[in-house]
């Protein structure tokens, strides 16, 4: 291969690398959501606009500095899913995971008609301007803000594995999602931790959400990113925190490689289809996805 | 200091499981229950800590106390913070994606002092053995030692008042054995248990008093030592009795008729 | 007697009364204006606040000659589909002889149309859009003798880019086109291809950029590999959010290049949406600033905006006052062809083939003549932005266009 087009593919695959750590982020969002409760939050593009504006009226609105911004709106959006969890989804507890999932749905146009309500439906200009990062070597060029947008996007997750696996409250939630039964006959609040779950999933979404505004302006329909999640859960495992990463990069990856070789042949907007047809590839072979439910079973 | 009072319970609005059922469980003391399949020991364990919700039953009449408070219709999560009192479910209840020692974590999360640590090591006293096996995700430990982390889980919640639905279950002898003598090393440090059993003998050897439920109902009560001599509590639990052999010419009275009913 | 005198006196009266409102009992004047009030390039009411401002004053003052319009307003959400159902629906409910003019705001829906409207209902149709293709050379008043365009074709507005970047590149410039895969994105490139041609400034990428995209790395990227340093947005608006993402996309990668764009795209909103990735845009504009109020035209939108009680809501100025520019220009010509005692629908046809008008000093004064079925008036902005500012309790980028060449009559100025 020679060498220009070598570095074209470093280009390619670091832009898919970049971006699909904030596919990963969704997934987890959708991912620790699925394990505690067995349903897909369908209204996660909501999730995702609600998320930024909020981020929005704490860093445009009210000025204050993106190290101060960036915790609050994070922590109102995750308020907002623990409310949206009390309208919406407590009162469905014992009933089936389809029922909740079906009204996340419904969730999803509520929401989007409420955003369109409070703020229009225009676009919203949205830049961080955050110092910049870029690397650029030659005709390698990576910008600050897809750097940006990987790095937060995996420092947040690890704040959430942390939040997960070293904490009690994370012990809490594991379990819970393992079994609501035996958790609540330990004394585990079954659902305050859904509660929980909810809130911690729409804080993730909502910092997901925010690196995906900046790559352009704000809008209800910016919400349409988030079905990238769909193909990144179902390849990684609906259960798998783990898969939810790789998943993510793996749908990173595609894209940025159809994008770059195979839409210049004429196939415009296939990127956006390449990571389902991948899906049911990668369903064929291990219909759990790639990391989905290892069972201990005692034989 | 437990007691149950003319309980009446129901699933689904529709199928009746007890059917009035008064027991007392005193304080320190081991209460036994037994009865066959289906009599309905786990409904009423699942009624008395609270758990009724989450299988869709209902009490419909009757109460439960915990001395002088009522605590029908408390939630679980109430009962063990307010009233110190844990059922320990059916068919070993561990998580087992969750290492040993997340488990023992997981059970004291209603807790907020300091103590989980010592409390801890408490637990790996009783059970020497969970301690080499602390980091193990639960799920690969063989059925005695789940066993025994559910048991040592219960403890993390510092009970004063633990139900038991039979720990023996599907365990080996020895096993049994070996948790009946914890069981019972719990009892005289002054926990009160309400022990849930279908090894009949085993469970009244180490018990104070007896119940045993049928049809949803208490047939009979006692002692447990009486309850271990009679005779049709030896001939339809314990296995024993039927005096003679009984020849095929008599088949149609084969089985002895019990006579509480 | 007495009493019968005073009935007949009231009856008198009473006919006397009538008989001036009788005039308003002449046949109506209905006219169908349809523009993209919402969808796929964005939530845009200000078209619909402009027209019924403008007919709201127009009526007030006395209409057609003492004769009120009757207009009707449709959304036709940027299809085609919806706006052709529009207007087949309005031509079969209303007569011939009262409803006599139509207006529509996309490319797509001329096609459909051209044997209904320049054949059947023979009824002038006024379009927002600027399709090479219809009013182009190989089209104009000969094969669609009913069709005006209220602005200058895009193969027009392209010719100008070119040749503005052959000046500002000493001939040197390298051009990639992004452009919508729409009739209205592709409307312009053989032209532009011919005229590129012609000038010798070479096409080096050709990107299909769609509305639904959520990410422009790929087309940025390949116009980075092609080199070249102007690139042509065209076939979009400045709204929706597909605008602002390859706004940024193109700022962060292609540093050194010089972003253009035609019409529709280049304006204020642009600032409003992109912020400081659309600073140092240039963009070719059939009409002038909305903010440059030493205009006539744009000074009368502004207080019509504050009469109207519409300032705060107004997003994008630009569109309040089109919406104002179509009243204006039905009233006009329904106007000539009255006086001319011709109010049907050759006699309007006939006002606006013969028009040449100054538009209320839309161009800085300088008239046009409307042979061609086009408004060829082309002006050349560059953006500038300048840091944040507060506007209302918000931080909002602010920037001006300023104009870098004069108005062009592409009719008569274009080589």
């Amino acid at each position: 291969m020679e060498w220009e087009e070598m570095i074209d593919l470093i280009q390619t695959l670091g832009a898919g690398l970049l971006i699909g750590c904030v596919y990963g982020l969704l997934g987890l969002g959708i991912v620790i959501i699925f394990r505690a409760s067995e349903a897909f939050n369908f209204a996660i593009g909501e999730f995702l606009v609600v998320g930024s504006f909020l981020f929005y009226i704490f860093f445009f609105d009210l000025h204050l500095p993106f190290l101060l911004a960036l915790p609050l709106g994070v922590l109102a959006a995750g308020a907002m899913g623990a409310l949206i969890e009390r309208l919406a989804i407590k009162p469905l507890l014992g009933r089936s995971a389809l029922s909740m999932t079906i009204i996340t749905l419904g969730l999803a146009s509520v929401i989007r008609s409420s955003v369109q309500l409070i703020f229009g439906a225009h676009s919203y200009s949205f830049s961080l301007e955050l110092p910049d990062i870029s690397l650029e070597f030659g005709t390698l060029l990576f910008p600050s803000e897809r750097i940006w947008a990987g790095l937060l996007s995996v420092i947040a997750f690890g704040f959430i594995l942390f939040f997960l696996f070293r904490t009690r409250w994370g012990v809490a939630i594991r379990a819970t999602s393992e079994s609501q039964s035996k958790a609540m006959a330990f004394g585990i609040d079954a659902r305050f931790i859904l509660l929980m779950v909810w809130a911690l999933s729409s804080m993730s979404i909502a910092v997901a959400g925010v690196m995906i505004s900046n790559f352009g302006a704000l809008s209800y329909l910016t919400g349409i990113a988030g079905f990238r999640a769909i193909p990144v859960v179902l390849i990684g495992g609906m259960d798998s925190i783990g898969g939810a990463l790789i998943g993510g990069l793996i749908v990173g990856l595609c894209e940025a490689l159809i994008g770059s070789y195979v839409e210049p042949l004429g196939l415009v907007g296939f990127k956006d289809v390449a990571p389902y047809l991948l899906l049911l590839i990668v369903l064929f072979i291990r219909p759990y996805g790639l990391f989905g439910t290892v069972r201990i079973e005692r034989v | 200091m437990l007691s149950v009072e003319n309980l009446r319970v129901v699933y689904h609005d529709v199928i009746s499981i007890l059917n009035g059922v008064s027991l007392k469980a005193a304080a320190k003391e081991i209460c036994v229950i037994i009865g066959a399949n289906g009599a309905g020991k786990t409904t009423l364990l699942r009624a008395v800590s609270g758990m009724l919700d989450l299988y869709e039953g209902d009490v419909i009449e009757g109460d439960i106390k915990v001395g002088d408070s009522s605590i029908q219709g408390l939630d679980s999560t109430d009962i063990i913070k307010r009233f110190g009192l844990t059922y320990v479910m059916e068919d070993r209840p561990v998580f087992w994606y969750l290492t040993i020692e997340e488990n023992l974590a997981a059970a004291a999360y209603s807790r907020w002092d300091g103590a989980v640590k010592g409390d801890m090591e408490k637990v790996f006293s009783y059970f020497p053995v969970l301690r080499n096996l602390r980091s193990q995700k639960a799920g690969y430990t063989s059925g005695g030692e789940q066993q025994m982390l559910a048991i040592g889980m219960s403890l993390m919640t510092r009970p004063k008042i633990v139900l038991f639905d039979e720990p023996s279950l599907g365990l080996a002898p020895l096993i049994t054995e070996e948790l009946f003598h914890i069981i019972e090393r719990l009892n005289q440090e002054g926990l009160t248990v309400v022990l849930v059993e279908q090894n009949a003998h085993a469970a009244l050897s180490i018990g104070h008093r007896g119940y045993v439920l049928e049809n949803g109902r208490v047939v009979l009560e006692g002692p447990a030592a009486a309850l271990l001599e009679n005779e049709d509590v030896r001939e339809f639990y314990l296995g024993a009795g039927g005096k003679e052999r009984r020849s095929y010419q008599d088949a149609k009275r084969y089985k002895r008729r019990k006579r509480w009913l | 007697m007495k009493k019968r005198l005073l009935i007949i006196g009231i009856m008198l009266l009473g006919i006397v009364l009538i008989f001036p409102s009788a005039a308003s009992f002449a046949k109506p004047i209905k006219v169908l204006a349809q523009f993209p009030m919402s969808g796929p390039v964005g939530t845009l009411p200000e078209f619909g606040w402009g027209f019924i401002d403008g007919m709201d004053y127009i009526n007030g003052r006395g209409g057609v000659n003492g004769k009120p319009i009757t207009y009707f307003l449709e959304d036709m959400r940027y299809s085609p589909t919806v706006e052709v159902a529009n207007f087949m629906r309005y031509a079969a409910a209303e007569k011939r002889d009262e409803f006599l003019m139509a207006s529509g705001y996309i490319t797509g829906g001329l096609k459909p149309l051209i044997e209904k409207v320049n054949k059947e209902e023979r009824i002038p149709w006024l379009d927002g859009s600027y399709s090479t293709e219809i009013f182009g050379p190989e089209g104009g008043p000969s094969k669609y003798p009913y069709y005006y365009s209220l602005g200058a074709t895009y193969g027009d507005q392209m010719k100008v880019l070119l040749n503005w970047i052959k000046e500002d590149s000493g001939g040197k410039g390298r051009v990639g086109i992004v452009y919508s895969p729409t009739e209205w994105g592709r409307d312009p490139l053989e032209v532009t291809r011919a005229h590129s041609k012609k000038i010798g400034l070479p096409i080096v990428a050709e990107e299909e950029y769609a509305y639904t995209a959520t990410d422009a790395t790929p087309q940025v990227t390949n116009i980075r590999k092609a080199k070249a340093d102007y690139v042509i947005y065209h076939g979009y608006s400045a709204a929706p959010t597909h605008t602002a993402i390859f706004m940024k996309t193109a700022r962060q990668y292609l540093k050194k290049a010089t972003l253009l764009g035609t019409h529709y795209t280049s304006g204020p909103y642009l600032i409003l949406t992109c912020g400081k990735a659309a600073d140092g845009m240039v963009g070719v504009l059939c009409r002038p600033q909305s903010d440059d109020l030493t205009n006539p035209m744009v000074k009368m939108s502004h207080d019509f905006a504050a009469k109207y009680k519409r300032t705060d809501g107004i997003k994008d100025f630009f569109l309040y006052m089109e919406g104002l520019t179509y009243t204006l220009i039905f009233h006009e010509v329904l106007s000539r062809a009255d006086k001319a005692g011709e109010l049907t629908r050759e006699g309007v046809k006939k006002a606006l083939d013969n028009l040449v008008w100054d538009y209320h000093g839309l161009f800085a004064g300088r008239g046009f003549s409307y042979k061609s079925h086009t408004i060829p008036m082309v002006r050349v902005y560059r953006c500038k932005v300048e840091k944040e500012v507060e506007k209302a309790g918000k931080k909002v980028a602010v920037g001006t266009w300023t104009a870098i060449s004069p108005w062009i009559n592409a009719d008569i100025e274009l080589k």
